[in-house]
């Protein structure tokens, strides 16, 4: 089990009940380890926002087991999974999701807020963060003075800053174009391998499935790959 | 408050108009309340300002004063009781006086009781009437401010009688009148009810006791007559009850204006944020967090808003003409400014209902 970051055990998930019966994930077995970046692809309403909500802790599985980092979140409550959610997880949403009103040094400090340990220690941090993704210079603006590229490589510094033991992507490239797309994915990998973290991005764009270490095809609520 | 703070600073024009709304809704309170205070004892500081704690009225007066006649042997009756620490006599009219040697006529209403009594005025200045001479007032200080003097003399149309200022007190109106005072048998020579009453008479007991004996009191009080408190006897003053029951509408309307829209801001805003607080609910913040950081906002708005109310009505009140009936307490202040933080909290939780709907999986793409 060793490495293993993220655990899927014959993981189902069904909506509604009778004639409206979906299944939105069939049976799905998969396991992530650390220092590895999966691509998720597939057509859409295939399952894979469902899939990453899952992983995301967000999302309960109808039937199946899921592991994070060796710990079984199946049967947690929602307050424990928001927890899980702090401590373990990292997102990268489509379009940002910034806070408005934060500046970009904020954006970081929020999740340090939210874990109850805001110090010297954390904005040092943040600004490493921050400085480190070419972004030191932008630290004391608003995002709506922002890029679409500078504004998801904050998102990236923020899914960072709780050091988290897995990151999700939801279709991080989605409002940018190629170039800029291709380096935020570039930048997401290499942070990816050099703090031997596990990644999964949901995406449809193909350009990128170069970066990835592995990717899996979900189509109908089946992995393929 | 991290969040709370922030948003704050950023969206000052949002914040700064509600603020305003509230501000000028506090400063409506506080206002309305310093005229109601200061209307109630403009009408009848005499009856406030009275060292006594119940009235004997007359059975059939509907606890009115200028209805009520009660015969003087009763007096020693009610002073007989062991409960009863001290009982005066008290008459009571209201006239017109015409000032001699001008046209001025002023509406005004006579008490008459002993000069050495326990309802004797405070006299400012002059002196006191005397008990055996008769045609002796002291008068309320606010005919002074319209031009009476001392040793002036005023008659009284109906009777003809004339009386001569002999002191001034202060604080003693009834039913928005200046009261002038005098001795009970110069009141029952003026008064017409009492014409064709033999004995001698006097409108009213007041009495002091403590509010534990009033149950034994009323069991022994003579016949024809009845207890009233302070209180019953306020509102029984014409106007009196019309007057505050308005104000004190107006004032509790205004707490549940301020109550509602702060509610509905912060309503609109928290269903325009939804998207925001899923994303926030998915990065891991519980909906504690978020209820803390608005519940902070709120508080931290009405805080403000009212301290700025508060600092306006004082100031208000310095520009207030002389003469406008205007009191306001600091206790009443705190109060009502407590209420209204109150208020304001609990208009606050249609918006943590709401947050606390927000599913976090609002944030990812298109799931259902």
């Amino acid at each position: 089990m060793m490495g293993e970051k993220l655990l899927f055990e014959n993981v189902s998930k069904i909506y509604g009940e009778g004639d409206n019966k979906v299944i939105a994930l069939d049976n799905i077995s998969l396991n992530v380890k650390a220092g590895e970046f999966v691509a998720i692809v597939g057509p859409s309403g295939s399952g894979k926002s469902t899939f990453l909500s899952i992983a995301g802790a967000l999302l309960s599985p109808s039937k199946g087991r899921l592991l994070l980092d060796d710990e079984d979140i199946t049967t947690l409550s929602p307050k424990e999974l928001t927890r899980v959610r702090l401590e373990k997880i990292g997102f990268v949403f489509q379009s940002s999701n910034l806070v408005p009103y934060l500046t970009v040094r904020d954006q970081l400090l929020l999740l340090s807020e939210l874990l109850g340990k805001q110090d010297k220690k954390t904005v040092k941090k943040a600004d490493e963060l921050l400085s480190h993704l070419g972004l030191g210079h932008r630290a004391n603006h608003l995002p709506e003075a922002l890029s679409g590229g500078e504004r998801q490589r904050v998102a990236i510094a923020r899914s960072l800053m709780n050091d988290p033991e897995i990151i999700l992507a939801d279709e991080p490239t989605a409002s940018l174009d190629s170039k800029r797309g291709r380096d935020v994915v570039e930048m997401l990998a290499h942070e990816v391998k050099s703090r031997n973290k596990a990644a999964i991005m949901v995406t449809h764009d193909e350009r990128m499935l170069d970066l990835c270490d592995r990717v899996v095809n979900i189509t109908d609520g089946k992995v393929f790959g | 408050m991290f969040l709370a703070i922030r948003e704050l600073k950023h969206s000052k024009l949002r914040y700064l108009l509600i603020g305003l709304i509230m501000v000028l809704v506090a400063l409506l309170v506080f206002i309305i309340s310093g005229l109601a205070n200061g209307l109630s004892s403009d009408n009848a500081s005499s009856i406030q300002n009275m060292k006594a704690d119940y009235f004997v009225m007359e059975h059939d007066s509907k606890n009115k004063l200028n209805r009520s006649i009660i015969s003087m042997e009763k007096l020693d009756e009610i002073r007989a009781s062991a409960d009863v620490k001290a009982a005066e006599g008290l008459g009571q009219m209201m006239i017109t006086l015409n000032k001699i040697g001008s046209s001025e006529k002023t509406d005004v209403t006579i008490f008459a009781t002993d000069a050495s009594g326990i309802l004797a005025p405070k006299v400012i200045e002059g002196t006191n009437y005397d008990n055996k001479k008769q045609g002796e007032v002291v008068a309320d200080r606010s005919l002074k401010e319209v031009g009476y003097k001392l040793g002036d003399s005023l008659k009284d149309d109906l009777s003809d009688k004339v009386f001569t200022i002999v002191g001034f007190t202060e604080k003693q109106s009834y039913s928005h009148s200046p009261v002038v005072y005098m001795n009970v048998k110069g009141w029952q020579e003026i008064n017409p009810a009492l014409k064709n009453q033999e004995k001698d008479s006097i409108s009213t007991i007041a009495v002091q006791m403590d509010s534990k004996a009033e149950e034994n009191v009323r069991e022994s009080l003579p016949e024809g007559v009845t207890l009233i408190s302070k209180e019953e006897s306020l509102q029984s003053i014409p106007g009196y009850k019309e007057e505050q029951g308005t104000l004190k509408m107006m004032i509790a309307f205004l707490f549940v204006i301020a109550g509602f829209v702060l509610a509905v801001f912060f309503y609109v805003i928290t269903l325009q944020k939804t998207n925001q607080f899923g994303v926030l609910k998915a990065l891991g913040a519980n909906t504690g967090y978020l209820a803390k950081s608005i519940v902070g906002q709120v508080m931290l708005l009405a805080v403000t808003c009212i301290a700025i109310s508060v600092a306006l009505t004082y100031g208000v009140t310095l520009i207030m003409p002389e003469g406008m009936p205007f009191e306001l307490s600091a206790d009443l202040v705190i109060k009502y400014s407590v209420l209204l933080l109150v208020v304001s909290v609990l208009g606050s939780l249609l918006s943590l209902y709401r947050v606390a709907k927000i599913d976090a999986i609002e944030a990812i793409g298109r799931v259902s």
